[in-house]
C-alpha cells in the first residue's frame, strides 16, 4: 500500500517555527488552528543536555483514529495514505479532536468546523512541496513514501510522542543528536 | 510587477480572482532584512512569501515575516487618529487627522512661545521600522531647529566601541563568504532563532568540513547544532578569550607575520597573558582548563576561521572589554582580511552608500545642533533636563518600557504634557500617550530597507492601500509640516508635500546604482541585486585606527578612560540578596517589543515562563508551572517557572517581550547600569541588561 508521510530530522530542526506559521499564512488559518506546531524538548543525557524542536501536523496514520470515530464519515483515506477531511460536511462535534492522540484535527470557532493539515494535497498533486517543506529553513522537514524508503538509522517515534501503537502514525524521524558540550562546572 | 493567474472556472461562471504579486521587504531591526513577495486579491494581502530572487534570505521567511498578513489586518491594530482621555484611562476616542495634527502642532508652537525655545520638544525613535524613509520623522523635527532629540542604542553600542577601538571601523563581510570558514564560533549568538538564514550558510560550510562552536551561557537551539559548546559564566567571556589567547601564545599558533605587520600592542599583550594563570581562568569562566584549550587549538589551528560575536554578550558592565578581547583573537592568529575568516558583526557600511535624502533633507541645507538626552535612562534624563525641561515627546515605533529604570520612566512620563505616538499597535507606552497616530506597514508604503548584514538590496513598493485611515511616516511628517507652517508660516523647513516613490528615488545614486548594475530604481522591482562589493572585509589591511594597524593597545581607549590593552574587567557580581543572574534572550517568536501581540505567533505556545535550572528548582522545592514571584529593589513579575537544564544553576532565562498585566513589565527588573563602552560610536553607553540579579519566592 501507497503511505505518504512526513520525515523530521530533529537533529536539523532549529524550532524556529517558520513551518508552523507559514502553515498558517498559506491557508488563512483562523486565530487558534496550528496545523503544524513545534515544541520544544528537553531531556538529559549521558553527555549533557539534549535538546531537540519536535514539528508536528497530522501523521497520515495507517488507522487513522478521527476516521473511525467521525459520526459524519468527513474523513476519507486516498490511496496515497494521506488522510483528507470534508470540511464542508463537519458539524463540529469535535469526535475527532477527542479521539486524536496526536492534537490534530483542530476546532475553529469562526466557522464552527474542525479542519486540519491534508499534507498539502493539492499543492502535491501538482507536483510542488508542501508549504511546511518548502518553508523549512534548515531541511528538516520532508515528504517521504513509507512504502518505498529505507528505515535503517530511522525512529519509528521520539520522546514526548503520544503512543504510536494506536493509530500507526506516517511519520519517521532522524534520531536526536547530542555533540560535544563543556557545562559550567557550577 | 504584475503576474496574473489564469483564470480557470469551471463552466466560466467561478472566476478565481486574479492575484497580483508584489515586492517588499521586511523593515525590522533584524539581520535578515527580508525580501517578500505579497500576494494581492482584491486590494487584499491574501499571504505573503519569500523571495527566491534573493540569495540570502532564498525564498524563505521567518515565522515573524510568515505573520505578517494577520499582522497587518489584525483587529488589535489602530487604523485611525486616537486620542486618550484622560491619560492612562484607556479611554481611546477617533479624532481625525486635522484635529490630532492641529493639537499637535499647535502645543508645538505653544511650547516654542512659552520657552523661546523647541527645547522643550521631545522626539525618540530607533530600529521600529529601519526605511531610509522612516527617517522623515527626525527630518521633520530638524526642519523647527534645535530640539531634545535621544541619543544612543539599546542594541550594540558596548560592542561597536570594541571594534573601533581595534580597528576603527566595522567592516562588511558578506556573511554568505561563512561557507568558505573551517571554524566558526557562534559567540554569544543564536542565529537559529535571530538570524535563521544564516544557518543555510553555516550548514554549508559544515557540510564541506567546518567545526561550528557556541560559546552561550544558555544552551540555546543553535547551541544543540554545534560541534562542540562551551558554557562560560555570563560576562566572563574576556576571561575565556583570555584563556583562548594564552594557549594561542604558548603553544606559538599565532601568526607572528601578521602580528609584526599588521597589529599594535602585541608585546604588551603576550606579557599580560604571562600574569594570567588557567586557575584563574578557570574560576572566572566555571569552564575546565580542557574546553579552553580545545577551543583555542580549534581556532587557531584551523584557518580561516570565523567568529561572530552576539549582541547579548556585550550587554554587561564589562561587555566592552570583553569584545575587544575576543577581537584579539582573530588578530593574534591572522584570521583577517581573507575568504572564511574575520570578525562578524552587523555594520552600516552599505547603508551609506545610500544619499540619505529622507535624513538629510534638511541638515544637507543647514546644520541643525539637538539637545541630546541618554535614550537608556530616558526617565532619569527628562527629569535632570531642565532650561528648559522637555515637555511634549513625539515615540516613532518605540516602546520605551524596552529599556531600563521603567520607575523613574513612568513618573517622567507622567510630567510630560502631551505624548504622541505613531505606530500601528498599542503598546506599553500607550499608558502615557495622549495621541495615537496609526502609521502604515510596508505593505503600503514605497520605502528601501538596506541590510546590516547580508549584500542585497530590493525595493518596497506598495501592496496594498493604507488600512484605515494610517498614513506613512512620510506623509505624516509632510501633514504636520504642513499644519505648522499652516499656523506659522515658516517655522518649520521640511517639505510639506511630495510623492514618496520620489523619495525612494532620491535614495539611490550613481555609485549605488553601478554598484547593482542597474540604471534606475525602478529595475530592482524585478527583483533584488547584490551589490559589488568585497565578499571579504580588511583585505588591504589598513584599519581605520590611528597606527593604520590592529590595535590591541589603543591610546584612543585609554584617552577615552578605558583600559590600554583588553586585559580582563571584573564582570557584575550577583549581590547577596539577589542571587540570580535574570537573562531576557530574543525568542523565535518576538522581535523586541514587536510581533508577540499576534495569536499566529503565540496561540497554544503557553504562557511566558521563568526558565530554571532542575536543580535550583529542587533545592526551592519548585515543579513545572509552579508561580513564582521574582524580584529585586526595582521592582518583581509573577511568573511560572520551567524547568530546563540549558542554563545554569545561579542563572534564570525569561524571554525578552513579556508583559505583565496591568503595571507590570519584565523590565521593571533592569537597573540600568551602563556598559563600560558605547559612548564613542552611538554617543552613550547601552544597558548592562544581562547583569540584572534577581531572588525569586513562591507566589
Amino acid at each position: 500500500m501507497r503511505q505518504v508521510g512526513f520525515l523530521v530530522d530533529v537533529s536539523r530542526c532549529l524550532g524556529c517555527r517558520a513551518c508552523e506559521v507559514a502553515c498558517k499564512n498559506y491557508f488563512g488559518l483562523g486565530e487558534t488552528q496550528r496545523f503544524r506546531r513545534v515544541e520544544e524538548v528537553e531531556w538529559q543525557t549521558e553527555n549533557g543536555i539534549g535538546l531537540f524542536y519536535l514539528s508536528l501536523a497530522c501523521n497520515h496514520c495507517e488507522s487513522p483514529e478521527c476516521f473511525r470515530v467521525c459520526p459524519n464519515r468527513t474523513y476519507r483515506k486516498r490511496r496515497d495514505g494521506i488522510v483528507v477531511h470534508d470540511a464542508g460536511l463537519c458539524d463540529g462535534c469535535c469526535a475527532c479532536v477527542k479521539a486524536c492522540p496526536y492534537g490534530a484535527p483542530q476546532y475553529d470557532a469562526d466557522t464552527g468546523k474542525v479542519d486540519k493539515c491534508d499534507l498539502c494535497v493539492s499543492r502535491l498533486d501538482a507536483g510542488l512541496r508542501p508549504v511546511c517543506e518548502e518553508a523549512c529553513n534548515n531541511g528538516a522537514l520532508k515528504v517521504i513514501f513509507l512504502d518505498r524508503i529505507d528505515e535503517t538509522g530511522l525512529l519509528k517515534s521520539v520522546p514526548t510522542l503520544p503512543d504510536i501503537k494506536i493509530t500507526r502514525p506516517s511519520i519517521r524521524f532522524n534520531p536526536p543528536v547530542v555533540r560535544k558540550q563543556w557545562l559550567s562546572k557550577k | 510587477m504584475g503576474m496574473a493567474k489564469p483564470k480557470n472556472g469551471s463552466m466560466g461562471l467561478e472566476v478565481i480572482p486574479v492575484q497580483k504579486v508584489f515586492r517588499n521587504l521586511c523593515p525590522r531591526n533584524c539581520f535578515s532584512t527580508c525580501a517578500i513577495l505579497s500576494h494581492v486579491e482584491n486590494g487584499k494581502l491574501v499571504r505573503v512569501s519569500g523571495d527566491p530572487a534573493h540569495g540570502f534570505t532564498r525564498g524563505n521567511l521567518c515565522a515573524k515575516g510568515y505573520a505578517y498578513v494577520e499582522r497587518v489586518y489584525s483587529p488589535k491594530r489602530v487604523l485611525h487618529p486616537l486620542r486618550q482621555f484622560p491619560r492612562g484611562s484607556g479611554n481611546w476616542c477617533p479624532i481625525t487627522w486635522e484635529e490630532a495634527l492641529e493639537s499637535i502642532a499647535r502645543k508645538i508652537l505653544e511650547l516654542k512661545g512659552r520657552y523661546h525655545s523647541f527645547l522643550p520638544v521631545g522626539f525618540c525613535k530607533q530600529g521600529g521600522n529601519m526605511g531610509l524613509l522612516h527617517d522623515a520623522a527626525n527630518a521633520l523635527f530638524d526642519g523647527l531647529g534645535s530640539i531634545t532629540v535621544t541619543e544612543g542604542n539599546s542594541c550594540w553600542s558596548a560592542g561597536l566601541d570594541a571594534y573601533l577601538y581595534s580597528m576603527g571601523s566595522i567592516e562588511k563581510l558578506d556573511p554568505e563568504d561563512m561557507v568558505n570558514s573551517k571554524v566558526i564560533v557562534l559567540w554569544g549568538v543564536n542565529p537559529a532563532w535571530t538570524a535563521v538564514h544564516q544557518m543555510h550558510f553555516i550548514d554549508r560550510a559544515r557540510m564541506r568540513g567546518a567545526q561550528v562552536v557556541v560559546i552561550d551561557p544558555v544552551f540555546t537551539s543553535t547551541a544543540a547544532q554545534a560541534d562542540l559548546y562551551l558554557q562560560p559564566k555570563a560576562g566572563s567571556d574576556g576571561a575565556l578569550a583570555l584563556g583562548m589567547a594564552k594557549t594561542i601564545v604558548e603553544n606559538a599558533w599565532h601568526d607572528q607575520e601578521f602580528l609584526a605587520q599588521h597589529v599594535e600592542g602585541y608585546e604588551a599583550f603576550f606579557a599580560y597573558l604571562t600574569s594570567i594563570s588557567y586557575d584563574w581562568v578557570e574560576k572566572e569562566t566555571a569552564l575546565p582548563v580542557e574546553a579552553i584549550k580545545e577551543v583555542a587549538e580549534l581556532y587557531a589551528l584551523n584557518s580561516p576561521a570565523a567568529i561572530w560575536n552576539g549582541m547579548g554578550l556585550q550587554r554587561h558592565t564589562n561587555g566592552g572589554q570583553n569584545v575587544r578581547t575576543i577581537l584579539t583573537l582573530a588578530a593574534l592568529t591572522g584570521n583577517l582580511g581573507k575568504s572564511g575568516a574575520g570578525l562578524y558583526n552587523p555594520s552600516l557600511a552599505l547603508w551609506d552608500l545610500f544619499s540619505y535624502y529622507t535624513r538629510d533633507c534638511v541638515t544637507s541645507r543647514h546644520p541643525v545642533g539637538h539637545r541630546k538626552i541618554n535614550i537608556n535612562l530616558l526617565g532619569v534624563e527628562l527629569k535632570k533636563t531642565t532650561d528648559p525641561p522637555v515637555k511634549m515627546l513625539w515615540l516613532a515605533q518605540r516602546d520605551l518600557f524596552q529599556d531600563a529604570h521603567t520607575g523613574s520612566l513612568r513618573s517622567a512620563l507622567e510630567a510630560l504634557e502631551l505624548i504622541v505616538q505613531v505606530d500601528q499597535f498599542l503598546n506599553q507606552s500607550s499608558r502615557y500617550t495622549d495621541i495615537f497616530l496609526p502609521t502604515t506597514t510596508q505593505f503600503e508604503e514605497w520605502d528601501v530597507v538596506p541590510s546590516y548584514w547580508h549584500h542585497w538590496i530590493g525595493i518596497n513598493e506598495p501592496a496594498i492601500s493604507p488600512l484605515g485611515e494610517s498614513k506613512s511616516d512620510l506623509q505624516i511628517a509632510w501633514d504636520l509640516s504642513s499644519k505648522l507652517n499652516e499656523l506659522s508660516p515658516g517655522v518649520c523647513s521640511f517639505p510639506t508635500a511630495g510623492k514618496e516613490e520620489e523619495w525612494v528615488a532620491k535614495e539611490f545614486n550613481q555609485d549605488i546604482n553601478s554598484s547593482l548594475g542597474i540604471e534606475d530604481y525602478r529595475e530592482l522591482l524585478q527583483g533584488p541585486r547584490k551589490l559589488k562589493w568585497p565578499q571579504v572585509a580588511w583585505e588591504a589591511m589598513k584599519f581605520k585606527t590611528p597606527s593604520e594597524k590592529f590595535e590591541i593597545s589603543s591610546l584612543t581607549a585609554a584617552r577615552d578612560g578605558l583600559p590600554l590593552l583588553p586585559v580582563y574587567s571584573k564582570p557584575a557580581s550577583a549581590p547577596a540578596a539577589y542571587p540570580f543572574r535574570l537573562m531576557t534572550p530574543h525568542s523565535q517568536s518576538g522581535n523586541n517589543s514587536q510581533f508577540l501581540n499576534l495569536p499566529w505567533l503565540t496561540w497554544g505556545t503557553g504562557e511566558p515562563c521563568l526558565r530554571i535550572n532542575p536543580l535550583t528548582a529542587k533545592r526551592l522545592g519548585l515543579s513545572n508551572g509552579d508561580r513564582v514571584r521574582v524580584y529585586n529593589q526595582q521592582g518583581e513579575i509573577l511568573l511560572p517557572v520551567k524547568l530546563s537544564a540549558t542554563i545554569g544553576e545561579d542563572t534564570l532565562v525569561c524571554f525578552q517581550g513579556w508583559h505583565g498585566s496591568g503595571e507590570h513589565d519584565l523590565n521593571d527588573l533592569v537597573n540600568g547600569s551602563p556598559t563600560d563602552m558605547g559612548s564613542k560610536g552611538s554617543g552613550r553607553p547601552a544597558i548592562a541588561i544581562h547583569d540584572t540579579f534577581v531572588n525569586l519566592c513562591p507566589a
